[in-house]
């Protein structure tokens, strides 16, 4: 069992242990005798398996946003535009009835309508920006949110198992005591407020870093140092939010997943084998224990996307956050329900790079 | 109840319980712990805290610390109704998925599993916005309706492991029907799970109700924490120099999640031995000192 | 008799609690000798693991063993090394098979691999020299060499179980310490296993610790029985006397509640 971490306001729950039935366990006593080529069959099976489910919770998604609109009272085209209070000619609103699927037809011949436009890359077009496609207002946007997200989980992912690691190994040492605290305080703090209280004090009282953008705008776009240090700069504190608000879920997952395992048998043996210490530590203990964490990985990814929506926003950050932020403000529709497609589907890839590796780092991997 | 009386030896639960505790109690004399109203103008704009008002004023001239305190009552409200209804729908979706298995189970697994790969907030963010302005109680049920997942996932593992104990086998051999087997054999030794669920469910409400007030979907007329966020933000607090304004949710949001999350840790703690320390390693660590023996 | 290869001297060992403290092993001292095959019996836990576990020093916080105990293996007091030396002791002079060895190999490691890291660890062996080393010892239980690629779990119970004493016999150890190594397995491979050991040990001359709660199987294979009740040794004589004339009422009671499956049979030739 574990805490259910909240990492920080970011809405999404990750567990600090493995949660049992996850990680296919070891069979005791089984005879297993599996040529290579057998094994790999299965994984391409697992693996087949885990995309098909992807595809159906993208559908899934999907159908959440074909029937919302659908659920106003009302005629809903109407009352969007009206809450959006934009004017556009009857040409136009009929074109944007189409990419919503309101067409005169029954009701399954609409839904098909509409996931075949979103399956063929259409999520209509801004209300706002009139008539800029959702893909390309949202595409733009997710480049800068991919990276801001990628890099801040792998660096608190390697963060937090380290020390979760370091922790387990020292258990009741004033280190593990330090880390846990520590890690009590990043899991409990919402992402909102670690990064109000990071733009306070280091963007407005120290003035130490930028209060917003992504980079120094005077500075055209570039592959060049200029213009990638000032990126660097510009992105430090909403990175640093990001962070501070996930290592220490990765560190309690980690250590508590460390101290399960550490009266197994075959960690014990190792020791009695006469290992150095930092073998058993890390080949012992420590590689088995990633198992499950990588596992909680992808569950907390929906965790660490939600709270790039509100980093980006308070660090005024050009990211999906902020282009949603704008889209809620304005009610700009098409924009909030695709971001809600654009996000499950890059939860959807990072939970698919982490089934792959989940092949690669468990040899006994045979079915999910 | 031994994990009550455990609770209570332990250090971190009691920290966190103080803190929950004050902040229930604050919330409850919320009016008699001010005389101004918190949707009144009753001073200048922008004031910075003084002993008039302690954590000084909004851009619109209300009291903080009386928004702070009545903000409270609806942060809370929403946390543990929320909390209630997600905890209610995954313990009974679990218990059920672990207990019945077969179909049943495949299908709950499966729609569990599809909620936890749709991002969370993305979603409460859609749904939100086609909702128009969310008062508090539709925020809770739009919560409660999109959390539930996690706490099936865990409560449903468990459950399958405590299916096969003796005593619900030799109930089952008694002919007990399923559903008291289900709330009198299995639903007791979850105590645990559904606890640090609960209270993770509150935790994640009271954020997510500040979440959206902030982003700009709760209703501007309620006096909540994620509304003042969402009024500072507005009235670019930091830029102008009222860090009060913004800052003082932020500080309520922070001391409250802390008390949750110290709760959760212990319940974790008490409840998972090999995770508790306990006092033995302090004693076996003076013995060792004192020369009494080693490993 | 020659020098015992261990010998325990006043053996103390307590687990800590928060209140009290649980003495699991009661000043218990025995000695085995060179190439000996002897078994330490007693119902579930008497303190057997806790005495295993002392030799090699693989303790975790809350045991504790007390100050004044000794053992000696080869002469020399375990509990007096240092973290270095202990290293450099473990496995080279006292292997272990565990009492789950179905579990204790590493699941993420090839069976390549758990023989390189001791060879490595303390032979300095290459890749390929470990390899070959490795490919003889499997073959010693009885194992093909292409199992050296599988992964644990692609081999059965029993199969892992050789596989454990394979590795404990990598570094021609003095004593090699058997914990229940045999209780999940059917009474078969169980059989067939204590056989093979008692071979090797007659090869290769090391002294075996073996330790069960099945009397009758231990009467079977042991040249010497140690008695333990609640923490405490209480009768050490040899299988025989053990079988035929039980000095103290716990073994006789401990006689007296086993089923007499094993008749007479008392060295594993008599039964194969
Ligand atoms: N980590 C621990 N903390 C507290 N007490 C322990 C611990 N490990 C073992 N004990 C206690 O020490 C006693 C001896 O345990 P040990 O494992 O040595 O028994 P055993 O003779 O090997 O039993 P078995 O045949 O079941 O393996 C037992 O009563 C056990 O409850
Ligand atoms: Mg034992």
């Amino acid at each position: 069992m574990g805490v259910r971490a909240t990492m920080s306001g970011l809405p999404h729950p990750l567990p600090s242990s493995p949660v049992k039935g996850e990680v296919p366990p070891g069979e005791p006593g089984k005879i297993v005798p599996e040529p290579a080529e057998r094994k790999e069959h299965k994984n391409m099976a697992f693996l087949l398996r885990r995309l098909a489910f992807y595809l159906a919770a993208f559908l899934a998604a999907a159908t959440v946003n074909f029937f919302l609109p659908r659920l106003m009272p009302g005629d809903p085209i109407q009352i969007m535009f009206a809450s959006a209070g934009s004017e556009l000619s009857l040409e136009n609103l009929n074109a944007l009835k189409l990419t919503f699927g309101f067409i005169d037809a029954p009701l399954h011949e609409q839904y098909f309508a509409y996931i075949k436009s979103v399956f063929t890359g259409d999520l209509g077009r801004s209300i706002k920006y009139f008539p800029l496609p959702v893909t390309e207002l949202l595409g733009r946007a997710l480049v800068w949110t991919l990276g801001l997200v990628g890099i801040a989980t792998l660096i608190s992912f390697a963060v937090g198992t380290i020390l979760g690691v370091m922790a387990a190994w020292r258990r009741g040492t004033l280190f593990d005591s330090a880390v846990s605290l520590v890690a009590i305080f990043s899991s409990s703090v919402p992402a909102i407020v670690v990064s109000l209280i990071l733009l306070f004090v280091f963007g407005y009282t120290l003035r130490w870093f930028p209060n917003g953008y992504a980079a120094n705008p005077l500075l055209d776009p570039g592959f060049n140092w200029t213009y990638i240090s000032s990126v660097l700069y510009h992105g430090t504190l909403p990175m640093l939010t990001l962070v501070i608000v996930l290592t220490g879920g990765f560190a309690v997952t980690m250590r508590n997943n460390m101290i399960n395992l550490l009266g197994e048998d075959y960690i014990v043996m190792g020791r009695a084998k006469g290992l150095a210490d930092n073998r058993v530590m890390l080949f012992y203990a420590a590689r088995n224990a990633l198992l499950p964490t990588v596992s909680s990985l992808a569950i907390a990814m929906g965790t660490v996307l939600g709270g790039s929506l509100i980093v980006e926003v308070v660090f005024n950050y050009p990211g999906l956050g902020n282009t949603l932020y704008q889209a809620i403000l304005a009610r700009d529709y098409p924009v909030i329900q695709g971001q809600l497609l654009i996000m499950t589907g890059a939860m959807l890839v990072s939970n698919f790079v982490v089934d792959l590796s989940y092949v690669l780092l468990d040899p006994r991997l045979k079915k999910a | 109840m031994t994990l009550f009386k455990q609770l209570l030896g332990n250090k971190k639960a009691l920290v966190g319980l103080t803190i929950l505790v004050a902040i229930i109690l604050i919330a409850i004399f919320a009016p008699l712990l001010t005389e101004y109203s918190p949707t009144r103008r009753v001073g200048r704009p922008h004031q910075p805290p003084s002993w008039d008002h302690w954590l000084g004023t909004t851009r619109l001239g209300h009291d903080v610390f009386s928004r702070l305190v009545h903000g409270a009552r609806v942060s809370l409200a929403v946390g543990f109704g929320a909390g209630l209804m997600i905890t209610i729908v995954g313990t009974v979706l679990g218990i059920i998925a672990g207990y019945k298995g077969g179909v049943v189970d495949e299908v709950i697994n499966f729609f569990t599993n599809m909620v936890l790969v749709v991002p969370n907030l993305p979603l409460l963010l859609v749904i939100a916005a086609f909702v128009g302005q969310a008062g508090p109680v539709v925020i809770a049920l739009i919560l409660g309706f999109t959390s539930w997942a996690w706490g099936v996932r865990v409560t449903r593992s468990e459950t399958l492991s405590i299916r096969q104990r003796d005593y619900v086998k030799s109930a089952e051999m008694l002919g007990e029907p399923s559903w008291r087997i289900m709330a009198l054999e299995i639903f007791p030794n979850l105590i645990s799970i559904v606890g640090i669920n609960f209270i993770g469910s509150v935790i994640f409400a009271v954020i997510a109700e500040a979440t959206l007030g902030f982003l700009g979907l709760g209703d501007p007329n309620t006096v909540s924490w994620g509304i003042m966020l969402f009024n500072a933000q507005n009235a670019s607090a930091l830029s102008v120099g009222a860090w009060w304004d913004l800052l003082s949710p932020c500080f309520a949001l922070a001391l409250l999640g802390l008390g949750l999350a110290l709760l959760n840790f212990a319940i974790d703690e008490v409840a998972n031995p090999r995770l508790r320390t306990g006092g033995m390693l302090k004693s076996w660590s003076r013995m060792v000192l004192l020369g009494e023996g080693k490993l | 008799m020659s020098a015992p290869v261990l010998s325990i001297r006043n053996l103390n060992i307590d687990y800590i609690g928060a209140e009290a403290n649980f003495r699991a092993v009661k000043d218990v001292s025995f000695d085995i000798a060179p190439g000996e095959f002897f078994g330490l019996a007693g119902e579930s836990g008497c303190g057997k693991s806790t005495i295993a576990f002392a030799v090699s020093r693989l303790h975790r916080p809350p045991a504790l063993i007390r100050t004044g105990s000794e053992i000696l293996v080869d002469g020399r007091d375990v509990l007096e090394l240092d973290k270095d030396a202990l290293r450099r002791f473990r496995w080279r002079e006292v292997a272990m098979v565990f009492q789950s060895a179905m579990n204790s190999l590493n699941p993420v490691l090839t069976i390549e691999a758990q023989f390189y890291d001791v060879l490595h660890t303390h032979k300095g062996m290459s890749r390929e020299a470990a390899r070959e080393r490795a490919a003889e010892l499997l073959k010693l239980v009885d194992i093909p060499p292409d199992r050296l690629a599988a992964y644990p779990h692609q081999c059965s119970g029993g199969m892992r179980q050789r596989i454990v004493i394979a590795i404990c016999l990598a570094l021609n150890p003095k004593l090699l310490i058997m914990d229940e190594p045999t209780t999940a397995l059917d009474v078969v491979v169980q059989r067939e296993i204590l056989q093979r050991i008692d071979v090797l040990r007659k090869r290769l001359g090391f002294a075996v610790l073996f330790i069960t709660h099945d009397l009758g199987l231990m009467v079977q294979v042991s040249d010497r029985i140690g008695i333990m009740l609640e923490g405490e040794l209480v009768e050490v004589n040899d299988a025989q006397t053990i079988y035929r004339s039980p000095q103290h009422d716990y073994t006789k009671r401990l006689w007296a509640s086993m089923p007499k499956l094993h008749g007479d049979q008392i060295r594993p030739e008599a039964g194969a």
